[in-house]
Parts: structure tokens; C-alpha cells; sequence
């Protein structure tokens, strides 16, 4: 388990930053196509389209480093193996809305075959399996936190970063 | 029925330490199962609320902001805001606020100025002499400045919930978030004089122009920001990722503090930083939804004004209603829930939205040092090795002065609209 999800942190990591690269080329296209003539009419379109695979990759890290905030006053406080308890209440809650809306979300995907861009002229389910790939990477993330509470004793809490520390 | 529902499962997923973001799709899948709405509404929802050309540019300011702090900033800014104002007494305390002020036009993230100021102030003012409850405190309450001095993502936030103009909204926290930083230069130096703390010697006007040497070229990113915002020349988007190719710049080839190897790293961090956000807009925007279809917004409306029409009540009550849910609730997702719905009380008293927004955000910025959830308080108390208590009786004076400046920003209006009607007229 801990190898597919190295395997799957990796990836969307690597989803993170590419997606948000294209975000970052792309505006960096229209102010310099804006400064020396007039900028692409697709740069608008595309950035938008960036950020949200930014989010379907990310998705599932924010809630593995904790940018996925919670409120803990109460649920930390709790005596005993409860604050334990809850946090895998709260991983198992995750992945059962993520895994009921995989449906709906599917449903969404599908109805973007009937309509394009303006701009891009793509195809919009490839835009709406975005809302798809959000739901998947937090499902995918709160099923490897649960597995690591409960098969490998830890403490659920999420990776804090670097310079929190 | 429905409504009950939403509202019981939402508390409930805040009790039990669900992510705030998924508390709003429980709590909203929720209702939809009772009131049998398809729960196809909720991914394109979703999709509609994150699909908003103005939050774009928050992933860029996130970046910005890390790339600069990991630049070398830091000791820099804090040398320039020492240089001013570290010869008067208690002066460290000053120079963490001004370091705050100068700071907060660079990230605009409360934490990450707790966090770097803090990291090198809280040691700095221990080792000469000062109490640590006091330095954890005063690096706590400052960094609240961040987020109303521009650029703010809660601003960011709440101009794409509103349709006000970032610029605007911008603008209109400049003088409020100055404000607050002198009102907390004052607070800190009479509390200096009552508890005589160390002062620096003057060190003339050569170290000053030495020290805004240093830290000109961070501090040239507020001015490239406004720029781009002000001249009408570029979007937020454009503007925070110009910002973010500058701060790489100025860290890999000014400062050369910024490692190249790091960049990858900082860029998904930031990327990620941003996700919890968007997430957050995006559950949020399913809940919203439902309020609104639930008429809620018109029924606070409407509850308030059937006990009083008097703006200067209605104002009261907001405030006093935001800082009670800044205590417990966290910036942005009470921003977001609670926005809409207040707007719609405080146009029924002709209160001006930027004016309302403004006052908003800044008193949900003081819930990031009030117990139980302030996040910075628990970031300073962290560095200065203290538990919470201490700090949050040291913070007392502070919040006491946050909250002046709140009611004089609330009840005078040309505060936060003054410079947005000269600049952006």
C-alpha cells in the first residue's frame, strides 16, 4: 500500500506542478503578447482550465499536508484514543462523499461531450473530468490515511510543512 | 427539515475535526438527499463556484509570497524596519510591527509572517531582554496586518463572491491594515514605557539607507503589484504571476539566497496551499447555493431589521457576530459562508459593499489570534517555546487594540472607500 501511495503522491505532484506551470506560461503568453501586439484569445481559457487540474491533482495533497483545513479545538481535546478515532471518522466521512458524488461527478463529465469551449473549441467533458479528478485524488488520499491508521498504527494527523515546523 | 439537516451535519463535521471543505459537501449532499435534488447539481456546482477568473490569481500571489520569503527576505526587512524605529523604546516590538507591515505588502499571509518574522524576531527579542510571552504576542497580532494590507487572498476571496473589483478591494484595505499597524506600534511602546524594555541606539540615517538597500528589491514588489493593479495594465492573475517571476528573480540573481533546486518544490507547495482554498470555494459555493435557495440570506436580513434598522446597530451586530465565528471558524470558510448572506443585511441599511468588505475581512483577521483556533498564536507560542496561556493574556492589549481600529474602520466609512474612489474612481 505504501508503495502506490509513493506511487500516487509522486504523480500528483508532479500533476501539481505541470498544471500550474501551464498556468504560469500561459499568462505569461498574454502579458507579453498584450505588451508587443495583441495577446492569443485562447490564453484566458487555457489558465482557467490550468488551475482546475491544479486542483484535481492537488486535491488529495492538500488534505495529506493539511492545507485542507479542519477545526480541531474540540476533536483534539477529546480524552483517550477519541481524538484517534475521530480523525478516522473524519478520513472515512472524506472518502464516502468523495466516493458517492464519483458518480454524479461522472454524470457532469458526460454532459460536457455536448458543448465546446468558445475559445479552445475542446471538448468540455475533458475540462469537467476535472471536478471528476478532484473527487478521485481525495478519495484516493483519505482511503491511504485510513489504511496507514489502521493498519500501520499512525496517528492520522496531517504532514506538517517545513516551515511550520 | 432540510435546512436543519444541513445545519446539524455541518456543525457536526466541524465538532468532529472534518476537514471544513468536506463539512460543507457533507452538510450539503446532506439536504440535497432529503429534499431529493439530484446530486448532480453538487460537481457542477462545484465546478461553477472554483471557475472564476479572479481566484486565478491567488495560486500566484501563494507563489510569489513563498519565493520571496525563501529569497532572503526576512532579515532584511527586518534590518530596514529596525533601522527606523529600533531606537525608540521597545523598539524590537516596533520593529516586528513595521517588519509586519512591510511584510504583509510583500505575502499577504498571516501565518507565513508569524512563521519568518517570528522565527527570527521571538529569539532575537528573548536574547535582548524581552519577555517571551510579550514577543510571541506582538508577532502574533501583527501578523494579522498581512491580509488587509495589499495583496490579501481574503480579498481576493470575497471580490470574486461579490463582483467588487480586486484593485478596489485592495485599495480599500491599504489604510485600515496601516491603521492597525500604528495603532499596535503605539499599543507596543506604552507598553515598553510601563515595563521599561530595552532600546537600541540611534544608528543615523546612513544605517537607514543602507537597510532600504537591502530590502528595496522586496519591497519593489508592492510597488510592481499596485502598479499592475492600479494603471489598469494587467489583471490580479497577470499581475501575481509577474509578481511571482520577479520574487524568483530577485531571490536567484539579487539576493542569490533563493536555491534553484528548491523552486520545483516551492511551486508545488504553493500549487497545493492554493488547492485548500479553491476546494474550500468550490464545496462552499454548493452550500452557498442552498442558502440562498433557502431564501437565509433575506431571512437574517429581515430578523435583524425587524429588531433594529439603525445602521450603527446593524454594524454592531455584524461585528459582533464575525468575531464570535472568527473564534471558532476558519478565515476564509467563514468568509465564504458568511459573506453573502451579511451583505445582503448590510445593503438593507445602505451600507457600501467595499465598506462592508472591508470591515469584514479585518475582523475575521483578528480571529487569527484569539483562542481557541487562532492559527498564529499557536504558530508564536510554538517558536517562543510557551504554552498558549501566557501568550493569549500577553495578546490582550492587542486585540484590544484591533478591535478600536475595527469600530473606527466599521462606523468611518472613508477609511477603506477614500483611496479606492481617488485611485480607481
Amino acid at each position: 500500500m505504501s508503495k502506490i501511495e509513493s506511487i500516487a503522491y509522486t504523480v500528483c505532484r508532479i500533476g501539481v506542478g505541470l498544471s500550474f506551470l501551464v498556468l504560469i506560461l500561459t499568462v505569461l503568453t498574454q502579458v507579453l503578447g498584450r505588451t508587443f501586439g495583441s495577446s492569443p484569445v485562447w490564453t484566458e481559457e487555457l489558465t482557467r482550465f490550468a488551475m482546475l487540474y491544479m486542483v484535481a491533482f492537488g486535491a488529495g495533497l492538500s488534505l495529506r499536508s493539511g492545507d485542507l483545513v479542519n477545526v480541531d479545538v474540540v476533536c483534539e481535546a477529546v480524552p483517550g484514543k477519541w481524538p484517534w478515532r475521530l480523525r478516522l471518522i473524519a478520513a472515512a466521512l472524506t472518502a464516502l462523499l468523495c466516493g458517492y458524488l464519483l458518480a454524479p461527478a461522472w454524470k457532469y463529465v458526460s454532459i460536457g461531450t455536448m458543448q465546446t469551449s468558445p475559445a479552445m473549441t475542446l471538448r468540455m467533458d475533458f475540462v469537467h473530468f476535472s471536478v471528476f479528478g478532484l473527487l478521485a485524488t481525495l478519495l484516493l488520499f483519505s482511503v491511504f490515511r485510513i489504511f496507514r491508521m489502521v493498519f500501520a498504527g499512525e496517528d492520522g494527523k496531517a504532514d506538517i510543512r517545513e516551515e511550520l515546523e | 427539515m432540510g435546512l436543519m439537516i444541513l445545519l446539524a451535519v455541518f456543525v457536526i463535521g466541524l465538532v468532529i475535526g472534518l476537514p471544513v471543505a468536506v463539512t460543507l459537501g457533507v452538510s450539503s449532499l446532506s439536504y440535497l438527499l432529503v429534499m431529493g435534488i439530484p446530486p448532480a447539481v453538487m460537481p457542477q456546482k462545484m465546478y461553477a463556484g472554483m471557475d472564476v477568473f479572479v481566484l486565478l490569481s491567488i495560486p500566484g500571489f501563494i507563489l510569489a509570497g513563498n519565493l520571496m520569503n525563501r529569497g532572503g527576505i526576512t532579515e532584511r526587512i527586518i534590518r530596514f524596519a529596525n533601522s527606523l524605529v529600533g531606537w525608540i523604546r521597545g523598539g524590537l516590538g516596533l520593529t516586528n510591527v513595521a517588519a509586519s507591515m512591510l511584510f504583509g505588502g510583500i505575502t499577504g499571509t498571516a501565518v507565513a509572517d508569524a512563521a519568518s518574522i517570528g522565527g527570527v524576531m521571538i529569539p532575537g527579542m528573548k536574547k535582548a531582554g524581552y519577555p517571551a510571552d510579550f514577543s510571541a504576542a506582538v508577532t502574533a497580532a501583527s501578523s494579522t496586518v498581512g491580509p488587509i494590507i495589499p495583496p490579501s487572498v481574503p480579498m481576493i476571496i470575497v471580490g470574486a463572491l461579490s463582483g467588487i473589483s480586486v484593485g478596489k478591494m485592495f485599495l480599500a484595505g491599504a489604510i485600515p491594515g496601516i491603521l492597525m499597524g500604528l495603532a499596535m506600534m503605539i499599543t507596543t511602546y506604552l507598553i515598553a514605557r510601563k515595563k521599561n524594555f530595552p532600546k537600541q541606539d540611534w544608528q543615523g540615517t546612513s544605517e537607514i539607507s543602507r537597510a532600504f538597500g537591502g530590502a528595496f528589491w522586496a519591497l519593489a514588489m508592492t510597488g510592481i503589484i499596485l502598479y499592475g493593479l492600479l494603471s489598469g495594465i494587467a489583471t490580479p492573475t497577470e499581475t501575481a504571476i509577474v509578481a511571482s517571476v520577479y520574487a524568483m528573480v530577485v531571490g536567484l540573481f539579487i539576493y542569490r539566497e533563493l536555491p534553484l533546486i528548491e523552486i520545483p518544490k516551492i511551486v508545488v507547495d504553493s500549487a497545493v496551499s492554493a488547492t485548500g482554498i479553491l476546494l474550500l470555494v468550490g464545496f462552499a459555493n454548493v452550500f452557498g447555493w442552498i442558502l440562498v435557495s433557502e431564501r437565509i440570506p433575506q431571512a437574517i436580513a429581515t430578523a435583524v431589521l425587524s429588531f433594529t434598522d439603525n445602521k450603527f446597530l446593524v454594524i454592531l451586530i455584524i461585528n459582533i457576530l464575525l468575531l464570535i465565528v472568527g473564534m471558532f471558524m476558519e478565515t476564509i470558510a467563514a468568509l465564504i459562508i458568511l459573506f453573502v448572506p451579511l451583505l445582503s443585511l448590510a445593503v438593507a441599511v445602505d451600507i457600501e459593499p467595499l465598506h462592508f468588505a472591508t470591515f469584514a475581512v479585518l475582523n475575521l483577521m483578528i480571529g487569527l489570534t484569539t483562542p481557541p483556533l487562532g492559527v498564529c498564536l499557536f504558530v508564536c507560542a510554538g517558536i517562543a517555546r510557551l504554552p498558549l496561556t501566557p501568550v493569549v493574556i500577553a495578546i490582550l492589549p492587542f486585540l484590544f487594540t484591533n478591535i478600536l481600529v475595527l469600530l473606527l474602520v466599521s462606523y468611518v466609512p472613508t477609511i477603506s472607500t477614500w483611496l479606492p474612489s481617488v485611485l480607481m474612481p
